[in-house]
């Protein structure tokens, strides 16, 4: 027991004294430049916390551990919680919807809380698109944003050049989306794992790189603004109405107010989550869902049983990148402004860290992760740069408590029992 | 309808300068199951794997006589031969999709049957009868065949829980699922206790008699080959030193020299 505790007082100040190698420099040294010169103030107070927050955490989390050995406090929590959605996950489902739907309306929501919402949404669906290519199909792809950013560059050059609604433009990106998901597909066809990962990654950059070279299409780096905004099926949200003209709020007599667009929009993006989500869900128990997840078991068995492991792998990759293609052009209509700026490999980083940290395939694991990274990113945005440092915290969290994923139980596509009793 | 079901003639395969195959002929012939035999290295899987088309021979041909018609294998590559020519195979180390149920396993055998009727998918996605009809009828044959090998009430768990002994017969129903008109076994019992084995016995002389499949068997295990094949060759470098009954094989002297050396 007494070496126990020895060996943790041990631990906690060689805690303490890293946290001090790494936090005296980053923190406590600030330059600052007066004239000519560069000159170096220290802060130390803000050092002697971090480093004593270290040392403390350290030696708590160590007796914690050495209290009760068997699970700790974070895991059985975390693990009830699946037990939980894997049985009553229907449940889950339909109440998390509910309360999708109903939320713009609640007391506490106001822009900004519905702001965030609406970006998480986003995240939601980007990342049920990739789960589809990464999750099912097992091809590990690091561009996902390139889909992303060819929906909303297609939206804003559609809409801006022919001035076609969103409804029109919408089906015109996520075709794009997919044809660039071939063009991306076929040239990785043979490969896997890491150098998938490389090439994908590269074409991320590609597209991106494309973007602020072609000037004369894409406006470069300057982007392209003016984009329109969505109608209310033809209804749009201005404030000012000239004559023989409606807008959503004279229309419904309503009192103006720019809340009417962004609970449009948090409805918009709603819809088109639920509707991958409705999709993947069903396509994963068609053959061709079963065959994307065989293949990520094993492509070789499976082109023993006939499966063409091409054209399968192809439409994993092109209807993943027509969701991204959707999400984009739901991204440009809502910014009415896209840059390249705005596609670059973090935002794939964090699109694939949601699906792999949601739990690879699950869709309920992909909500939770979204709103995980991205909410707690999101409460620290005071604190700028260093929210990153919340990013990678709650990463790690995942990581610690749920290596797997937050939901990594797969569930059959099909069962004997369900089959039997029909 | 001809008896011959596979014939392979002047079948060489080069690895660079090493020739795994040299120059092989040999038939194999409808409802029998012909064994594949040979020490190490001799050629046996590379066969096999010429055969399912995961190589493309250097030189030789190979062609499998159906009812309807004769169809030369060289012309399929890799998963054109499970689709097209119905030539099935299972490997040595065993490729199931570990993580998929025991019934997903027998659906995604029935693949592209099942892509046709759910309209590549669109069908399907619309919920539509002719898919549901298609479904129900895969799943049944599955049931068919995982009541043959009793593996029905493990049919919801994870191919990758169940016993080694288990998989293999698995793998074997697999690839019936695709109806092959000829089975390619890779060592179906390796690993097999005498009680497993002589059940895997009984399941290939089933699939031989009752569904009228061809059954070619590479397979180290002597009293698996002896008691169950029709016809046995014998491969050693590359080189086809006897076909023959099992009777004749075990008599012959190049065999044994291949096996236990010569005296000097």
């Amino acid at each position: 027991m007494s070496s126990d505790i020895r060996t943790i007082i041990k631990d906690s100040l060689f805690t303490g004294l890293i946290s001090l190698a790494l936090f005296g420099p980053i923190v406590g040294l600030k330059t600052f430049s007066k004239g000519a010169g560069l000159f170096v103030t220290p802060h130390w107070t803000p050092v002697i916390f971090l480093v004593l927050a270290c040392t403390i955490g350290r030696f708590l989390i160590g007796l914690n551990s050495l209290r009760k050995k068997e699970i700790g406090f974070v895991s059985k929590i975390t693990s009830k919680v699946s037990y939980y959605l894997d049985n009553k996950g229907k449940h889950f489902a339909i109440t998390g919807v509910l309360f999708a739907v109903v939320f713009p309306f609640l007391p506490f929501t106001d822009r900004y809380i519905l702001d965030v919402s609406i970006m998480i949404l986003t995240y939601i669906m980007l990342g049920w698109g990739l789960n589809i290519v990464v999750g099912l199909a097992g091809l590990l792809d690091l561009g996902y944003v390139a889909f992303y950013a060819v929906g909303a560059y297609s939206y804003a050059l559609i809409a801006t050049t022919f001035g076609w609604s969103f409804w029109v433009c919408l089906p015109l990106a996520g075709v794009f989306a997919a044809f660039f998901g071939i063009l991306l597909g076929f040239p990785v066809l043979r490969l896997r794992g890491d150098y998938l990962a490389i090439v994908t990654l590269g074409f991320g950059e590609i597209i991106r790189i494309i973007l602020i070279n072609w000037y004369e299409v894409t406006n470069g780096p300057d982007g392209i603004t003016g984009i329109p905004r969505p109608t209310f099926f033809g209804l749009p949200f201005k404030k000012i109405v000239e004559d023989g003209e409606n807008s959503f709020h004279t229309f419904f007599n309503l009192e103006y107010s720019t809340m009417h667009r962004i609970i449009f929009l948090y409805y918009l993006i709603l819809i088109l989550a639920l509707i991958t989500n409705y999709f993947t869900l069903k396509i994963r128990k068609l053959p061709v869902g079963r065959a994307w997840e065989a293949l990520r078991e094993d492509e070789i068995a499976c082109k023993s049983l006939g499966v063409n492991p091409t054209n399968t792998k192809l439409t994993a990759f092109a209807i993943g990148a027509t969701f991204g293609g959707f999400a984009g052009a739901f991204f440009a209509t809502r910014q009415a402004f896209v840059s390249p700026e705005s596609f670059t490999f973090i935002e794939s980083a964090i699109i694939v860290a949601i699906v792999v940290l949601g739990g690879m395939g699950s869709q309920t694991g992909v909500v939770l992760a979204s709103i995980f990274l991205i909410g707690i990113t999101e409460m620290f945005r005071d604190l700028e740069q260093y929210r990153m440092i919340a990013f990678g915290g709650a990463m790690v969290l995942i990581m610690v408590f749920k290596p797997k994923g937050i939901l990594a139980n797969r569930k059959p596509t099909i069962t004997l029992r369900e089959h039997d009793s029909k | 309808m001809s008896k011959t079901l596979l014939n392979v003639e002047n079948l060489t395969m080069k690895f660079g300068g090493l020739t795994a195959i040299d120059d092989l002929s040999f038939s194999a012939n409808n409802n029998e199951i012909t064994s594949i035999i040979g020490p190490n290295g001799a050629g046996k899987t590379t066969v096999f794997n010429c055969l399912t088309g995961f190589y493309k021979p250097t030189e030789g041909q190979m062609f499998l006589n159906r009812e309807d018609k004769t169809v030369n294998l060289n012309k399929f590559s890799d998963y054109k031969i499970a689709h097209k020519a119905k030539v099935a195979r299972t490997f040595q180390n065993i490729r199931l999709f570990p993580v998929m149920s025991v019934l997903e396993n027998l659906l995604v055998a029935q693949h592209n049957e099942l892509m046709f009727a759910s309209g590549y998918s669109i069908f399907g996605i619309l919920n539509l009868k002719r898919y549901k009809d298609k479904e129900r009828e895969a799943v049944e044959k599955a049931k068919y065949w995982l009541d043959i090998i009793g593996l029905t009430n493990r049919a919801d768990d994870n191919a990758g829980d169940l016993p080694y002994g288990d998989q293999r017969k698995l793998e074997i129903v697999r690839a019936m699922c695709i109806n092959p008109k000829l089975l390619c076994l890779d060592e179906p019992a390796a690993g097999l206790n005498p009680k497993e084995s002589s059940e895997l016995n009984k399941l290939l002389e089933f699939i031989k008699k009752d569904k009228k499949t061809g059954i070619l068997l590479i397979e180290h295990d002597m009293s698996v080959v002896m008691g169950i094949s029709d016809r046995v060759v014998v491969l050693n470098y590359g080189k086809k030193i006897f076909q023959g009954t099992p009777v004749e094989t075990r008599k012959s002297k190049e065999v044994i020299e291949a096996y236990l050396g010569v005296d000097e």
